[in-house]
């Protein structure tokens, strides 16, 4: 790992990208708007999914997950971008390894929502309780993303031995 | 200008500046991030269904949305205030630090007057008007000002 963080530090694109000292600081505010509409968007649907906002058709709330989606989108492009620039930052760090992996879980989770849980949530009566199943899912994305959050920030300060 | 130096070089900045403890800076600022996400994720859901995203959604159901916001306000006004003190000399004729207070004070009052006049009122029409979607247009724009910066200062500061 440590051999391939050097040789992408030595690659051309690594170089002229952090070369541009404005395209830090614009990925850094991209990267802050981005998680705004994914924990904004994606958070309204797990509240939904833990039995908030009941009378609302799950189905309806879906429709403001584009937006979510929209938000993961730029910070997936703007972490890479990070992870291009400043490779050995990232890739020895135990704190971005564990974003990652929280990433997964998220990931992992809404996948099990769209493949098992979807179709029974979206024809489901609005004002019914919602099962527990469903409630579990809504909480572990909602815990997911911020734990993302926390390690993001806290990457700079946790584990650097200092 | 000699309260907010004093500010900057107390006792309080100092410690808290200084200590090797990630529960000290590292998790004020993380609790600062913490709260952004949950006010300006809960106030861009209003305003993108002002915009008649997701326009299925009765806009009145999106009232317990606005705790939301100032239990999100709360945690980064209070995480904020202590960020502040450390630099508090520096902040005060930083004319990037006004614009983020700025936005954010005119994006919260945006947002007041969309919640009086799309989601408070009685017998709302769910499709929301020409004004009031200039407004949650014009919030939007405002918090991402206020985060760009935000963002900002954190470089300003490491340039002084």
């Amino acid at each position: 790992m440590q051999e391939f963080a050097t040789w992408l530090e030595s690659t051309w694109i690594s170089k002229s990208l952090f070369a541009m000292s404005w395209l830090w600081p614009l990925c850094e505010s991209l990267h802050f708007v981005g998680l705004c509409m994914l924990i904004g968007g994606a958070g309204l649907l797990d509240l939904r999914l833990m039995g908030m906002f009941r009378g609302v058709p799950v189905r309806h709330i879906k429709a403001m997950m584009p937006w979510a989606i929209g938000g993961f989108l730029i910070n997936a492009v703007t972490g890479l971008l990070f992870l291009i620039m400043q490779p050995h930052l990232y890739l020895s760090s135990a704190v971005w390894w564990t974003k990652v992996a929280f990433i997964g879980i998220a990931a992992a989770n809404a996948s099990l929502f769209e493949t098992r849980l979807a179709l029974p949530a979206l024809s489901m009566d609005p004002d019914a309780d919602m099962p527990r199943a469903m409630k579990v899912v809504g909480a572990c994305s909602l815990f997911s993303w911020f734990a993302v959050l926390y390690c993001g920030r806290m990457l700079p300060y946790l584990g650097t031995g200092n | 200008m000699a309260f907010f130096r004093s500010l900057q070089n107390s006792a309080f900045t100092e410690w808290f500046l200084g200590s090797d403890s990630i529960w000290a800076y590292p998790t004020v600022l993380t609790l600062h991030t913490v709260g952004m996400a949950i006010l300006v994720g809960a106030s861009f859901v209003i305003h993108l269904r002002v915009l008649q995203v997701a326009h299925a959604i009765p806009l009145q159901r999106l009232l317990p949305l606005y705790r939301f916001i100032w239990i999100g306000f709360t945690i980064s006004l209070l995480s904020g205030l202590a960020l502040f003190v450390t630099e508090a000399a520096d902040r005060i004729v930083d004319p990037v630090f006004y614009l983020k207070m700025g936005s954010i004070a005119a994006a919260l009052w945006l947002g007041l007057i969309v919640k009086r006049r799309a989601i408070d009122r009685r017998g709302a029409p769910e499709v929301t008007t020409g004004r009031s979607r200039s407004m949650a247009a014009a919030a939007l724009g405002l918090w991402t000002i206020a985060i760009v910066a935000g963002r900002l200062m954190a470089y300003l500061k490491s340039a002084a």
